[in-house]
């Protein structure tokens, strides 16, 4: 490989790879507390990026019972520049966070207050994410929306050099994906492991009868998890969204699975293992070489299967202790 | 003993659930419509369904079948194979169609037409384009022109615009059966005229990020790009491929012919050149109708998937008044009405949107007119094709 093709894979890795550790963050949140997997989460991701692209530019076409609404027939107030357009993604963040925390209360709450097995539960996000794509579908129709160019997608090249004759560029969305990723890991690192909620979130890890003994609210902080999860889920939605459009109801299918990967290869309920996860995932497929790109996701999936024959609990996970 | 018996029990079966209808009267007419209304090939779909449902009411309100309304029994087939064979079926033995216009990919009528094919009832693939679609047996025929006679014309198209064209690079979305035919198509062409084929690139239809793609294309330094996708990653190829600071001509496919594509890659798409197997700006009759009431509606050109559609149910029409100009159609038996419209479709000569179409004893199409148009935006949302004459 030559160099250029080396650094610019490499830039175009830790782009990729820093969205699918934020998306993966929103499954370990809620694996780390509930100890299942949160199949809705593909649907949340999905849901951030029409919430914002709601806010920003609020017209659906073609087909869906929102056919011919525009909702700021002179121009959303939210559109046009960096900052506002930040506004209108914490905002569509936030209402899949809002949405997350209905996922838990009808598709969660409900087994774990009757005991079910975790399977259940896991079965039942799996129904709650076809009725979310499918009622978008029905609200919105198929179409591929996309943000207004100027909320920041067609901006020149961030960088663009040569390097041995060959041409390295990288997209000012790309690095507008990673410094907004960083951020938002080191946010969410700070929230957990230096405040009061990410400590009594730790506990309930922990152990959720021991924390409720000690006076934490296991049911708020499950309610505050699956909201921590929506958000990151929705970001990492808008953000993919930005970069390469809002490509339908089923686009959050493809990054669900992914994220699946991701928190499996880096260990499982482990929050840097999730970082480390997607940064390789995002990285072993920028390396595939241009002319097999379209095997990526294989290349991806079988890095997974190497990696978890060496090490089964994951990068960063801890082996399970068995009791003799 | 039992093994022997196995097939036979199953044979049985398949013969009853297939053959349900036999001996039974038509009492209405009614044409199947399977296509992808859910999934992401529902961009498509849904097009169709728009097309078909056009055609239902434009032709009833014409008087129909020599004066009998006809009704149309829909599918959703998804986007996969499975959902095609199930809502063939569904129509074939719930519905009791006369036919079928589907699927909407290539590669689900490969799977689904020989369901059809056994149970004898005809099928018109409204954009089926790969090669091999017509010869999947008698019953099956299609409205959509194959690659190989549309794409070549996009080529020269191009080189009539800018004549130093040397070097070429050709993406192709490789999970689909129609883009990796249509490519097959571009590449043959390219080499016929002299061209030189720098760099070829794979993608996947649900891919988003193409920056690896942009990237060898750029380092091939070439004239001309050619794309065969559909129109969500067809668009945002489009789109990264500008963004990075591609210049050249680029060629789109059959499948990025469509509105759709507009707003995926918004500005961007001014220039591109496709090749189509319809044009609004056709003259006919039927079509300037077609456009006119669609525009009314929707207040945008109609895509060519909705023209084909529309054109699909048309033909079965056609063919169902002719029949019954011969013989009226409550005197048949379902299976013998089946086989005989499958003759009469193609033996035909229609004027639909898409010009004057017939078929030969395949079930190809027979089509003299194709175009090629060029994308104008008018602002990050609207834009058009125009046509080049």
């Amino acid at each position: 490989m030559e160099f250029s093709q080396f650094v610019q894979s490499l830039l175009n890795g830790l782009a990729i790879g820093s969205v699918y550790a934020i998306f993966a963050l929103g499954y370990t949140l809620v694996f780390s507390i509930l100890g299942i997997i949160n199949f809705a989460h593909g649907a949340v991701f999905t849901l951030g990026a029409y919430f914002t692209y709601t806010l920003v530019v609020g017209e659906f076409s073609n087909n869906g019972l929102l056919k011919g609404v525009a909702l700021f027939p002179g121009g959303s107030p939210l559109s046009g520049n960096p900052l506002t357009f930040a506004l209108a993604t914490l905002l569509g963040a936030a209402g899949a966070g809002l949405i997350a925390v209905l996922i838990e209360r009808l598709a969660f709450r409900p087994m774990r207050s009757r005991g079910a097995d975790p399977l259940l539960a896991l079965v039942s996000s799996l129904g709650v994410a076809l009725v979310i794509v499918n009622l978008i579908q029905l609200l919105v129709g198929a179409e591929i929306y996309n943000f207004p160019s100027d909320a920041y997608g067609e901006t020149p090249p961030a960088l663009s050099f040569t390097l041995g004759g060959k041409i390295v560029i990288i997209r000012t969305v790309q690095v507008i994906i990673f410094a907004v990723s960083l951020v938002m890991l080191a946010v969410l690192g700070y929230v957990i492991g230096r405040t009061k909620i990410g400590k009594a979130l730790r506990a309930v890890a922990e152990n959720p009868t021991t924390a409720s003994l000690l006076g934490i609210s296991v049911d708020r902080f499950i309610v505050i998890t699956f909201f921590l999860s929506g958000f990151v889920g929705g970001l990492a939605g808008t953000l993919v969204g930005t970069a390469f459009g809002v490509a339908g109801p089923y686009f959050g299918v493809t990054y669900g699975l992914k994220g699946l990967a991701v928190i499996v290869l880096g260990g499982l309920g482990s929050i840097p293992g999730a970082v480390l996860g997607g940064l390789v995932i995002g990285l072993a497929e920028a390396f595939v070489p241009a002319e097999y790109s379209a095997y990526k996701d294989a290349v991806a999936f079988a890095l997974l299967f190497v990696i978890l024959l060496v090490r089964p609990q994951g990068l960063l996970g801890r082996a399970a202790i068995q009791k003799v | 003993m039992i093994r022997t018996r196995i097939p036979a029990v199953l044979g049985a079966a398949l013969t009853l659930s297939l053959g349900l209808t036999h001996a039974q009267k038509v009492d209405t007419i009614v044409i199947g419509v399977a296509v992808a209304q859910t999934s992401n090939t529902a961009l498509l779909g849904q097009e169709q369904v728009i097309g078909a449902r056009f055609a239902e009411k434009f032709l009833n309100g014409r008087g129909g079948i020599n004066g009998t309304p006809f009704k149309l029994a829909l599918q959703d087939t998804g986007g996969d194979e499975a959902g095609a064979i199930n809502a063939f079926q569904n129509l074939i033995t719930k519905d009791r169609v006369v036919g079928i216009v589907g699927p909407t990919l290539s590669q689900q009528a490969f799977a689904s037409d020989p369901i059809a094919e056994r149970a004898k009832v005809p099928v018109l693939g409204p954009s089926n384009t790969a090669k091999g679609i017509p010869q999947i047996g008698d019953f099956i025929a299609r409205v959509s022109a194959p690659v190989a006679v549309v794409a070549p014309n996009a080529v020269r198209q191009a080189l009539k615009l800018d004549p130093k064209i040397k070097e070429v690079a050709v993406l192709y979305a490789q999970n689909d059966a129609f883009s990796t035919s249509e490519t097959g198509t571009f590449q043959q062409t390219v080499k016929d005229q002299g061209l030189t084929l720098s760099t070829v690139q794979r993608f996947q239809t649900t891919d988003t990020d193409f920056t690896t793609q942009v990237q060898a294309v750029l380092n091939a330094r070439v004239d001309l790009v050619i794309i065969s996708g559909l129109a969500a990653d067809g668009g945002n190829l489009v789109k990264q491929l500008r963004q990075l600071g591609y210049k050249g001509l680029i060629i789109g496919g059959n499948g990025l012919n469509t509105s759709n594509m507009f707003p995926v890659c918004q500005k961007l798409c001014d220039g591109v050149i496709i090749a189509q197997a319809y044009s609004p700006a056709q003259a006919s009759a039927a079509n300037q109708v077609f456009v006119k009431e669609y525009r009314a509606q929707y207040k945008k050109d109609p895509p060519q998937f909705a023209a084909q559609a529309y054109a699909g149910v048309q033909v079965m029409v056609e063919a169902l008044k002719a029949l019954d100009r011969k013989k009226k159609l409550s005197t048949y038996d379902l299976d013998d009405l089946r086989v005989a419209l499958n003759k009469q479709i193609l033996a035909g000569k229609y004027n639909t949107p898409l010009g004057t179409i017939s078929f030969d004893k395949e079930g190809e199409l027979i089509q003299k007119e194709f175009y090629v148009a060029q994308i104008r935006m008018k602002d990050a949302k609207n834009g058009s094709f125009v046509y080049l004459k």
